[in-house]
C-alpha cells in the first residue's frame, strides 16, 4: 500500500465532491492543503490532455518532488484524481475503473444530484477498501 | 527574429564579453576618489560600444566588421571566484529593496486576473527579475573551467604624481595583486599589456604628464602606452544631466554627485581612450590569437591522423583512477587551448568557428569524465548553437545535458546549473515555451528558501505567459514561492505572492487551499501590523468545519490574538462565525391579534381566521366616511408595513448554526433596530420623513453601525449562550418600542469570545422582494421587520389555571380562565370561543363559589331552571361575556371553564378572547387574545352494553356492562351509572352491596355487571314537555363514597 495517496473526485464545474486521504501514512496537518495544491494545478494539465486521448486512464499526468498525480476522466467529464507515491500502474488503473463503477451507482440514485458532494458512507468505506486493495 | 536581439542574445552580448584587468597604484584611485568614484567606476560607462566598427578577420581571413562590443573591467584583486557568502548578501539585499519598494501595493485592492491575464509580459513581471538573474549570473563568474572570464589584457594604472612612474609600473607587474588564476596555472599569463598614466589636472600642469609618457613610449613600448587626463578642481563643477555612473553604483544615495569635477572634455578622453583600446588593442590581439591557436589546434587536432591519435591516446588513459573532476588541465594544455580558442572566438562572434572547437574539446573532456568542464562546454555550445539560430533541438539538448552534467558534479555545480538553467529557460522563453521554462525554474529552484523563492516565482509567472495560460499552476507556484519568501523573513514578498495566488485561486471551491491561503496572508498582515487586512483575511477561514479540531481551534485562537493585538473594538459586517440561519426568522409581534403563548403565535394564521370570522367585525366596518382620515391614511401609507403598539415586545426568533467542532461562547446577542419617532400632527411632514428615511437608511449603515444610539426609544434583549460544537441553537430576541413612530428591525448583532462585534442583516434586497411576492402570494420575512408603533393600547393577558396536559377519556375538571389588564385602559364587549366545545366548555359563575365536586351534587329542585338556560348556551357557539364585567387594574377577572376530556387522542384546543378598547380615537378598534393548549386524551375505560328482553315481561330488559380499564397503570373507581331519558329508568339487578359491585378497577381489569332497564310508568305526563328529555336515572355504583352522592355531571356545561 502507498504510504501517502489522496483520492478526489473532481466535479465537471471543477468543484471537489469527494476527498479522501488513503494513504497509509500518519495523516500530517500540513498534507491536506498541499495534496490539494497539487491536484488543484494538476488540472490545468488534465484540461489540455483529456481532449487528446479516448481513453478514460489518463496515467500519470503530473508530478510534484516524489508525488504523483494519476488522472481518469468519465465520460461525463468528471474526474478521479489520484497523488500518490507508488508506482503500480495496473493496480491505480483497477482502482479507477472499480472506483468509477461505484460513482455510477451514485449517479444512479435519484435522490443524488448530479454535481453534489458524495456523502455515503457506503461509497466512503467501499473506497477506502479498494485503495487497500489495489495501492 | 535575430537571436542577438532576444533578451538572452542582449545578455550573453552584455555578459560573455572579453575582460580587461585593471591594476593601478593607491595614487591613481585617490585622484578617482575625488569624484566620488573607483577607476573601474570611472572608465566603466565608456566600456560598452554600440558602434565601435572594426574589421575582422576570421582565423580562415573571411573579412566581417564588429558593430556592438563590450568590454569589462575588473580590478585584479577581484577576479576570482566570488564568496558564496557575500554573493548571497548582495542577492538578499536586491529583495529586500524590491520588497520595500512594493510595500505600498499590499495595502491597495487585491489584483484581477483578467488584468494580469490582459496585460503585457513586461508589465506582470516585478522589474527586480532581471537585475535579481543578473546578479545571480555573475555571482558564477571566474571559474578555471572557462575562458570567457579570464583576463584578455591588462591595464596598468599609475599616476603622475607617484615618483618614478616607469618603476611603479615595472613593480605593478610583479606585484603580488595578480589572481589566484594566473599563478594556479589555469590562465595564460601571456596577457595584453597596457600602460596607463593618469594625470589630474588639478596637481600640475600636463607638461610634466607628457614628459612621463614619452619616457614611458620609449621603455615600455610606445604602441601599449597611454595618458588620461582628469579633473577634481572645486571650480569646475558640472551637473551631468544624466549621470552614466549613476547605472554602475548601487549603492549610491541620490544627492551624491557622480564625477562631478569632470568636465566635458574630460568625458571625450575617457571615451576615445576606451574606444582606442577595444579597437587598436583588444580586438586585434584577439583576432591575432585565434588566428595562431586555430592553426596549433589544426596541427595537433585536426585531420584524420590526429583524430586516430588522440583517440588511440585518450584511450590509453582512461585506466588510470581519475579524480572526480577529471585531470587538471593547465593553459599549456590544448584541451584548455581549444577552450580558449572556442571563447575567443565566440566573444569575436565567430559562431561557426567556436562551435566546431567546442565540439571538438567536448568528446574529449567527456572521455576524461571531466565532468564540470564537460558541462561548460555544453553550455556554450548550446548557446552558439542558439545565437547560429539553427538547430533548436540541438540547443537545447545541450542546455539539458549541461545543466543534468553540473547537478552530476555535487554541490559545487549546483551553482553552474542554476547558470545554465537560467540561460535554458531565457531560450525556452524566446521560443514562447513557457510551459517549459517553468518546469527548469522549478529545477533550478534548489534548497536555498530565498533563491528557491524567486525561482519559483518566476516560474509562476511562465505558467502565466504560456498559451493557453495555467492559471492554477501559476497559483500554485506563487503559494509555493510565498513559502520560501516567508521561510527567508522576506513577508512582503510572501504577501505580495499570496495576494496574487488569491485573485488567480479565489472563488474556488477547494476549502483547503482557500484556508491555507487566506490563513496565512492574514498572519503576515498581521506581522507587519496591517490588522486590517489581517482580520478581513483570517475572518474568511472562521467557518472551517471541514478542518479537524485542533486547527479549528488555532484558526480561531489566531484570529482572535490578532483582533486583541489590533486594539480595537472591532466591528465585523458580516462575522462567518456562528452561522445565522436566515429561513429560520421568525418575527412575532403583536397587533389586533395577541398571542397568550409562544405555541399560540407558532399556530397558521388560517386557522385563527377562521375561528375569527364569527366575532370579529368584518372589513369594510373599517372603511368609514371621509371624517375618519386619519386611520384611513395611517392604513394606506402602512400598507406594507406592520403595527405594532409601543411597550409590547417584538419577538424576533432566529437560529444560530455553529459548523466547528469547538464550542463558541456568544455573548450580547441583541437585536439591531432603528425607531424614527413620527410627528403626531403634520401627516404630510410625516410621509416625507418616512421618505427621507429609506434614503438615508442606506448612507447611515455604511457609515456607522451602531444606530441605537437612541437608546431610549426602545428596549433590547441581551442573550448570552455558548454553542457547542456543531450546535444550533434557536434564539428568541424580544425588542420592545418606547415611543411612536416607524420603527425597523435592521438585524442582529452579536459578540464572540467577548471581543469581537458580528453584524448580520435581515434585509435582503427589494428587487428580490417583488419578485417573490409575484411568483408567491406569501410574506416574506423581510416583509416583517417594518413597523408603524402605535400609542398603547389595553392588551389582556389570559390563560387557563391549572390546565393539564394529560388527560383520560372521559375526565372532568373544573378549571379557571384568568384576564388581566395591565394599562389604565378599559375594555368592552368581551367575546370568546373555543375551537372544541366538547372538550372545554364555558361554565356558569353561579357555583362558583363551590368546590369540585361539590358543586355537582344532584340537587332534589330546581334542576329544570338551570337546564332550560343550559341549552340556551349550549346553542351559541360564541360566549358573551356579561356586560358588567371589567377586567382593568390589579386584581385578575376570574371565570370558570368545564374541561371534559370527551374521546381519546390528541387536541389542540384554540382559544379566542375578543374584546374592543373602549377609546374611540385609537386606531386600534379591537383586539384579539389567542391561546392555544394542546391536550393529550388517553383511554380510560371502555363500556360495553349488551341488552337483551327480559323473557318474562315486555316492559323490562336485562342489560349487561363489560366495563374494562384500558389503562396501563391507573386505578379507577366506579362510582355511578346514569341513564338519561324519560321512557326508561334503570336500576341493578341486584342490591349494590352484594358480591359484584368491585369497588376500584386496577388496570386491565375488566368487570362486569347486570341491571334491568324499566319502562317507566307515565305517571306525570302533565308535567312539562321538553324538560322531560332529561330526565335521568342513577344507579350507585360503589359501595364507599359514604352518603350515597349523586353527580350530575350536565351541570358542568
Amino acid at each position: 500500500m502507498a504510504t501517502t495517496a489522496c483520492f478526489i473526485i473532481v466535479s465537471r464545474n471543477d468543484i471537489p465532491i469527494y476527498e479522501a486521504e488513503v494513504g497509509s501514512a500518519v495523516k500530517r496537518e500540513d498534507a491536506a492543503h498541499l495534496h490539494q495544491f497539487i491536484l488543484h494545478a494538476a488540472q490545468d494539465i488534465v484540461q489540455d490532455l483529456a481532449w487528446t486521448t479516448s481513453a478514460m486512464f489518463l496515467k500519470a499526468i503530473d508530478r510534484f518532488n516524489d508525488l504523483v498525480v494519476s488522472v481518469y476522466v468519465t465520460a461525463g467529464h468528471t474526474r478521479f484524481m489520484l497523488l500518490h507515491d507508488s508506482r503500480s500502474d495496473d493496480g491505480i488503473k483497477s482502482f479507477f475503473q472499480e472506483v468509477h463503477e461505484l460513482y455510477i451507482k451514485i449517479i444512479l440514485n435519484p435522490l443524488y444530484l448530479p454535481g453534489s458532494r458524495i456523502t455515503s458512507s457506503h461509497f466512503d468505506t467501499k473506497v477506502r477498501a479498494l485503495a487497500r486493495k489495489y495501492l | 527574429m535575430d537571436p542577438a536581439r532576444t533578451p538572452l542574445g542582449r545578455m550573453l552580448l552584455d555578459e560573455i564579453t572579453p575582460v580587461v584587468m585593471v591594476i593601478c597604484t593607491p595614487l591613481v584611485e585617490e585622484a578617482c576618489r575625488r569624484n566620488g568614484l573607483s577607476f573601474v567606476e570611472m572608465l566603466s560607462p565608456f566600456c560598452s560600444f554600440s558602434n565601435i566598427d572594426v574589421p575582422v578577420r576570421t582565423a580562415s581571413d573571411q573579412p566581417y566588421r564588429l558593430q556592438k562590443f563590450k568590454l569589462r573591467l575588473f580590478y585584479a584583486s577581484d577576479i576570482r571566484q566570488p564568496d558564496v557568502q557575500v554573493a548571497n548578501e548582495r542577492l538578499k539585499e536586491v529583495i529586500t529593496q524590491a520588497g520595500e519598494k512594493d510595500l505600498s501595493n499590499l495595502s491597495s485592492d487585491l489584483p484581477q486576473v483578467d488584468e494580469l491575464l490582459s496585460s503585457s509580459e513586461s508589465e506582470i513581471l516585478p522589474s527586480w527579475f532581471e537585475f535579481f538573474n543578473k546578479q545571480l549570473i555573475r555571482t558564477m563568474s571566474f571559474s578555471d573551467h572557462e575562458a570567457f572570464d579570464h583576463p584578455v589584457a591588462c591595464l596598468f594604472v599609475v599616476s603622475s604624481k607617484d615618483e618614478q612612474p616607469i618603476n611603479r609600473f615595472v613593480d605593478l607587474f610583479h606585484g603580488d595583486q595578480l589572481p589566484s588564476l594566473l599563478n594556479d596555472g589555469a590562465m595564460d599569463p601571456k596577457f595584453l599589456r597596457l600602460h596607463l598614466l593618469v594625470h589630474d589636472n588639478q596637481d600640475g600642469s600636463p607638461e610634466t604628464a607628457t614628459k612621463f609618457l614619452n619616457e614611458m613610449r620609449s621603455t615600455l613600448g610606445s604602441n601599449s602606452s597611454q595618458l588620461l587626463c582628469i579633473n577634481s578642481s572645486q571650480g569646475g563643477l558640472v551637473e551631468h544631466l544624466q549621470n552614466p555612473w549613476a547605472p554602475f553604483k548601487t549603492d549610491a544615495s541620490p544627492t551624491q554627485r557622480l564625477g562631478c569635477f569632470l568636465n566635458i572634455d574630460d568625458f571625450n578622453e575617457i571615451k576615445n581612450l576606451m574606444q582606442d583600446l577595444a579597437s587598436k588593442h583588444v580586438i586585434p590581439y584577439m583576432e591575432e590569437k585565434v588566428r595562431v591557436l586555430n592553426q596549433q589546434v589544426s596541427a595537433t587536432r585536426k585531420g584524420f591522423r590526429n583524430q586516430i591519435k588522440n583517440l588511440w591516446w585518450r584511450k590509453g588513459k582512461e585506466d588510470t583512477p581519475d579524480a572526480s573532476n577529471g585531470p587538471v588541465y593547465t593553459y599549456s594544455s590544448i584541451e584548455s587551448q581549444i577552450r580558449v580558442l572556442g571563447d575567443y572566438a565566440f566573444m569575436l562572434r565567430d559562431y561557426e568557428l567556436a562551435l566546431s572547437n567546442y565540439r571538438l574539446i567536448s568528446t574529449d573532456y567527456k572521455l576524461d569524465k571531466a565532468w564540470k568542464r564537460y558541462a561548460g562546454v555544453q553550455e556554450m555550445m548550446g548557446l552558439t548553437y542558439f545565437l547560429l539560430d539553427q538547430s533548436r533541438k540541438e540547443a537545447e539538448y545541450c542546455m539539458e545535458n549541461a545543466f543534468n552534467t553540473y547537478l552530476k558534479t555535487g554541490p559545487t555545480g549546483h551553482q553552474n546549473a542554476t547558470r545554465s538553467g537560467l540561460w535554458w529557460v531565457e531560450m525556452l522563453k524566446t521560443r514562447n515555451q513557457f510551459k517549459e521554462a517553468a518546469g527548469v525554474y522549478f529545477r533550478i529552484s534548489g534548497e536555498e528558501p530565498l533563491h528557491s523563492a524567486v525561482m519559483l516565482e518566476q516560474a509562476s509567472y511562465c505558467y502565466l505567459l504560456s498559451k493557453p495560460p495555467m492559471l492554477r499552476k501559476f497559483g500554485f507556484h506563487l503559494i509555493l514561492s510565498g513559502n520560501q519568501y516567508k521561510k527567508s523573513d522576506q513577508i512582503k514578498h510572501a504577501i505580495r505572492t499570496y495576494r496574487r495566488a488569491i485573485s488567480v485561486l479565489k472563488g474556488t471551491t477547494w476549502r483547503y487551499i482557500q484556508d491555507h491561503l487566506h490563513f496565512h496572508i492574514g498572519q503576515w498582515y498581521s506581522f507587519l501590523g496591517l490588522y486590517d487586512f489581517a482580520v478581513s483575511h483570517l475572518m474568511e477561514v472562521l467557518s472551517c468545519g471541514h478542518q479537524s479540531k485542533t486547527t479549528q481551534e488555532f484558526f480561531l485562537k489566531t484570529f482572535l490574538q490578532t483582533i486583541q493585538k489590533s486594539g480595537k473594538a472591532c466591528e465585523v459586517m458580516r462575522l462567518p462565525l456562528p452561522v445565522i440561519n436566515s429561513s429560520s426568522l421568525k418575527v412575532v409581534f403583536e397587533d389586533h391579534r395577541t398571542y397568550a403563548s409562544s405555541a399560540a403565535a407558532g399556530v397558521r394564521e388560517s386557522i385563527w381566521q377562521s375561528l375569527e370570522e364569527d366575532i370579529v367585525p368584518s372589513l369594510p366596518t373599517v372603511r368609514s366616511n371621509w371624517l375618519d382620515v386619519q386611520s384611513n391614511f395611517i392604513l394606506k401609507r402602512n400598507k406594507d408595513s406592520n403595527i405594532c403598539i409601543v411597550g409590547e415586545a417584538i419577538k424576533v426568533a432566529i437560529e444560530f448554526q455553529n459548523p466547528l467542532q469547538i464550542s463558541i461562547p456568544l455573548s450580547d446577542v441583541s437585536l439591531m433596530c432603528e425607531l424614527c419617532a413620527r410627528a403626531d400632527d403634520a401627516d404630510s411632514e410625516a410621509n416625507s420623513s418616512t421618505a427621507e428615511l429609506q434614503n438615508n437608511e442606506t448612507t447611515k449603515l455604511n457609515a456607522d453601525r451602531f444606530i441605537n444610539s437612541n437608546e431610549s426609544s426602545f428596549a433590547l434583549s441581551n442573550v448570552e449562550f455558548t454553542l457547542e460544537g456543531g450546535g444550533r441553537k434557536m434564539v428568541q430576541l424580544t425588542v420592545t418600542p418606547r415611543v411612536e413612530g416607524t420603527f425597523k428591525i435592521v438585524g442582529v448583532k452579536w459578540k464572540l469570545s467577548s471581543s469581537l462585534v458580528g453584524f448580520h442583516n435581515f434585509v435582503t434586497s427589494p428587487v428580490k422582494k417583488i419578485q417573490k411576492g409575484r411568483k408567491k402570494n406569501k410574506q416574506s420575512p423581510a416583509d416583517n421587520l417594518k413597523f408603524v408603533v402605535v400609542k398603547p393600547v389595553p392588551r389582556l393577558e389570559g390563560f387557563i389555571q391549572s390546565l393539564p396536559e394529560k388527560v383520560y377519556a372521559g375526565e372532568l375538571q373544573q378549571l379557571t380562565l384568568e384576564l388581566n389588564n395591565k394599562s389604565d385602559l378599559s375594555v368592552k364587549n368581551l367575546k370568546m370561543k373555543i375551537s372544541h366545545p366538547r372538550f372545554l366548555n364555558i361554565g356558569n359563575q353561579r357555583n362558583w363559589n363551590m368546590d369540585y365536586p361539590a358543586c355537582l351534587e344532584k340537587k332534589t329542585n330546581g334542576v329544570e331552571q338551570t337546564l332550560l338556560e343550559q341549552t340556551s348556551n349550549l346553542l351559541q357557539k360564541v360566549f358573551l361575556f356579561p356586560e358588567e364585567t371589567i377586567v382593568q387594574g390589579d386584581t385578575s377577572f376570574l371565570w370558570p371553564l368545564w374541561l371534559h376530556a370527551a374521546v381519546p387522542g390528541k387536541v389542540s384546543l384554540y382559544i379566542i378572547l375578543y374584546y374592543e378598547i373602549e377609546n374611540p380615537e385609537s386606531i386600534i378598534k379591537y383586539r384579539t387574545l389567542r391561546m392555544l393548549y394542546n391536550l393529550e386524551v388517553f383511554p380510560s375505560l371502555d363500556v360495553s352494553f349488551q341488552i337483551s328482553a327480559c323473557p318474562s315481561t315486555l316492559e323490562e330488559f336485562l342489560v349487561r356492562m363489560d366495563v374494562a380499564n384500558k389503562t396501563s397503570s391507573k386505578n379507577f373507581q366506579i362510582h355511578q351509572l346514569s341513564s338519561i331519558g324519560y321512557q326508561w329508568e334503570i336500576s341493578l339487578l341486584q342490591p349494590t352491596d352484594s358480591m359484584y359491585s368491585s369497588p376500584t378497577l386496577l388496570s386491565g381489569q375488566a368487570f362486569s355487571c347486570y341491571l334491568m332497564l324499566k319502562k317507566r310508568k307515565r305517571l306525570d305526563s302533565s308535567e312539562g314537555n321538553g324538560s322531560l328529555s332529561l330526565a335521568v336515572s342513577d344507579v350507585p355504583l360503589s359501595t364507599e363514597g359514604g352518603g350515597r352522592v349523586m353527580y350530575d355531571i350536565s351541570l358542568s356545561q
